[in-house]
């Protein structure tokens, strides 16, 4: 699966921000995470040819930081703080509780549908909200079992209205705007 | 893109200090509507002190009042900003860069993101004076990725400045030109520190570099660099405005101004308090925050971030000031207050936080690489129940080998600090754990009957 034209000329856009073309790698690879839904290595690739760097060096970056998947995720990925703060205040249960609602056995891990899945991050500096987590651009704070269910209800809902293509990983553009809290 | 990003913060998400208060330096303003946009902030008296800087004073004038504040960094190490300034060469043709640390990732610390979120215009302000004050004409904002709201409101901030020509080629009439671009981290904590920062920001993997050269010399792209913390920099327009003797009567010692602690953790009311340094974590935990809740004490805290050698219970009355902190073991480091009750169990919090260092270790140098992660094995060992002294005595020789100067960067101590923290004020803990297989608190029961079930 390529990248689309207009990923493409963003891309290109990129270098002439800064002193040097590696700068771009960073922002390169997320443009083309968030069309893709995960960075495969033709991605990475293409993102090399695009800036003229080696794509041994752009893959390098990606796999140092924690925010590039390099493997499929759901089309709703919850991003779910357990550092010590939010430990204190109850991340543990929120983890169980949601793992159970989005039908997964472990972080990582894709529903069968597609549709879900969570990691279980470091502090998401929002600590005066603890737990809390990120989801769809946005921070969601003191959850609770019932504030995962109107999340989860709440993607399944927009999920059904639209035609389906889950697991495929397109759509993400649109499953991930900013949610009011 | 939303229009108004502010339309989404609710007012419950002002949790800590705002309005006038005789130590509000920094939050006097918060929770004014609309203080984001740049017209309301000026409304107020925003970017004053940079008309005041760039029309009234020389860089030199500023350096000489930033010094005379006594202002010490605020996103760690504590090292006092006008010596910082100072280390930036005067005589090195070509551009130079300020750089402002917004990684906020150190554990229990929300308080710049508090900050930008209630007043973006303050850190712009300040990271506008700051360039003037070392010559430079050109700053970065390196935000974590995951601060989505505030990235967004930056944005809108600095569209907001280009616009009024606050950023661009004369700024109030002075031809003095300014600019701000932002860089968005991808998720390292690591890249706090600021030489893994510089890295990242050049687009490589984020391991800090040895040093010398510092970045004052060589730092983003190979030219001079200033790097400061968010927090740090929005104190520069009060400085400005009011005069570095005026900052300094608040504090004591050598700890002088206010500062943002974040408060979190099992309190009754978490939130982003500013203080005059020097009062007690009694006052900010008991008081500010709430206490624990009702029917539990405070067990131990952490005063500054993770990072900050834990302190127990008995030790509340002991103050906000850099230097008496460092006097009892511990450090100021990142204003981040963990509160922990006594419902919790601190082999357990040690493992969480050792786990945290050891994911974050970026790789580079071999005590932290190894000694993260043989620390974090012990302690998945400790409590499946499958302890013994032996384990007790490799995370005393682990703490060791972490700490002291034998780690590239200040990753390795902050993890060997863990260790040695905990264990020098619950040393019971571990031996109930490690040696009797009990948890006297009762969190780790579970984990360690199932493993005993299969025995």
């Amino acid at each position: 699966m390529a990248l689309s034209k207009h990923a493409i000329e963003e891309i290109k856009g990129l270098p002439g921000r800064f002193p040097e073309v590696r700068s771009a790698v960073v922002p390169a690879l997320d443009i083309a995470q968030e069309e893709l839904g995960y960075l495969t290595p033709e991605a990475m690739s293409e993102v090399a040819g695009l800036l003229g760097i080696d794509p041994g060096y752009v893959e390098g970056v990606a796999t140092f930081y924690t925010l590039f998947h390099l493997e499929p995720v759901g089309k709703h990925h919850f991003y779910v703080c357990t550092n010590l703060s939010c430990m204190l205040r109850g991340a543990e249960a929120i983890c169980e509780h949601l793992r159970r609602r989005i039908g997964v056995s472990r972080e990582r891990e894709v529903s069968a549908d597609g549709l879900f899945s969570y990691e279980e991050v470091e502090c998401l500096g929002a600590c005066e909200f603890a737990p809390m987590m990120r989801y769809a651009h946005a921070y969601h704070y003191e959850l609770t079992p019932e504030k995962i269910d109107a999340l989860v209800e709440a993607a399944r809902a927009a999920e059904t209205r639209k035609p389906s293509r889950a697991g495929d990983g397109s759509g993400r553009a649109e499953a991930e705007q900013p949610h009011g809290r | 893109m939303a229009g108004d990003v502010r339309a989404s913060l609710a007012p419950g998400e002002l949790r800590g200090s705002h309005g006038p208060a005789r130590h509000h330096l920094l939050t006097s303003l918060f929770g004014t509507p609309d203080l984001h946009r740049l017209a309301v902030y000026r409304e107020h008296g925003g970017y004053q002190s940079l008309e005041k800087a760039l029309r009234e004073m020389t860089p030199e004038q500023i350096h000489a009042e930033v010094k005379a504040s006594g202002l010490r960094g605020r996103g760690g190490a504590g090292f006092p900003t006008g010596t910082k300034w100072s280390f930036i060469p005067g005589d090195v043709p070509g551009p130079r860069y300020v750089v402002v640390n917004f990684d906020e990732a150190e554990p229990g610390t929300c308080k710049d993101r508090y900050l930008v979120e209630h007043s973006p215009h303050l850190l712009l302000e300040g990271a506008c004076i700051a360039q003037y004050a070392i010559g430079s004409h050109q700053a970065w904002v390196y935000i974590r990725g995951e601060y989505d709201r505030p990235y967004r409101m930056l944005v809108e901030a600095i569209a907001e400045l280009r616009e009024a020509g606050i950023l661009g080629p004369r700024p109030f009439g002075v031809d003095y030109p300014l600019d701000i671009q932002l860089y968005r981290g991808h998720g390292a904590y690591i890249c706090g520190e600021e030489t893994a920062l510089l890295e990242s920001l050049e687009g490589k993997r984020a391991q800090p570099r040895s040093r010398p050269p510092f970045p004052a010399v060589k730092g983003a792209w190979g030219r001079p660099t200033l790097l400061n913390n968010v927090e740090t920099l929005a104190n520069l327009p009060w400085i400005v405005r009011h005069g570095g003797a005026a900052y300094a009567r608040f504090g004591v010692e050598r700890s002088r101004g206010t500062r943002l602690l974040s408060v979190s953790g099992n309190v009754q009311r978490p939130g982003v308090y500013e203080v005059e340094l020097g009062v007690s974590f009694r006052h900010v935990i008991m008081e500010l925050a709430g206490g624990p809740p009702p029917g539990r004490r405070v067990k131990a805290f952490w005063p500054g971030g993770s990072s900050a050698p834990v302190l127990p219970e008995s030790m509340l009355d002991v103050s906000t000031d850099l230097d008496e902190l460092a006097r009892v073991g511990s450090m100021g480091g990142s204003g981040g207050v963990i509160v922990m009750d006594d419902s919790h169990c601190m082999v357990k919090a040690a493992r969480r936080l050792i786990r945290f260092y050891a994911h974050e270790s970026c790789g580079k140098c071999t005590p932290c690489r190894v000694g993260t992660n043989w620390a974090e094995r012990t302690f998945e060992r400790i409590l499946r129940g499958q302890g013994t002294a032996a384990d007790l005595q490799i995370l005393d020789h682990v703490q060791d080998a972490l700490q002291n100067g034998r780690c590239l960067c200040g990753l390795g101590d902050s993890a060997g600090w863990v260790i040695m923290s905990t264990m020098r004020h619950f040393r019971d803990e571990y031996e109930a754990h490690a040696l009797h297989r009990r948890c006297p608190v009762g969190e780790c029961r579970i984990e360690i009957e199932r493993v005993g079930a299969h025995a």
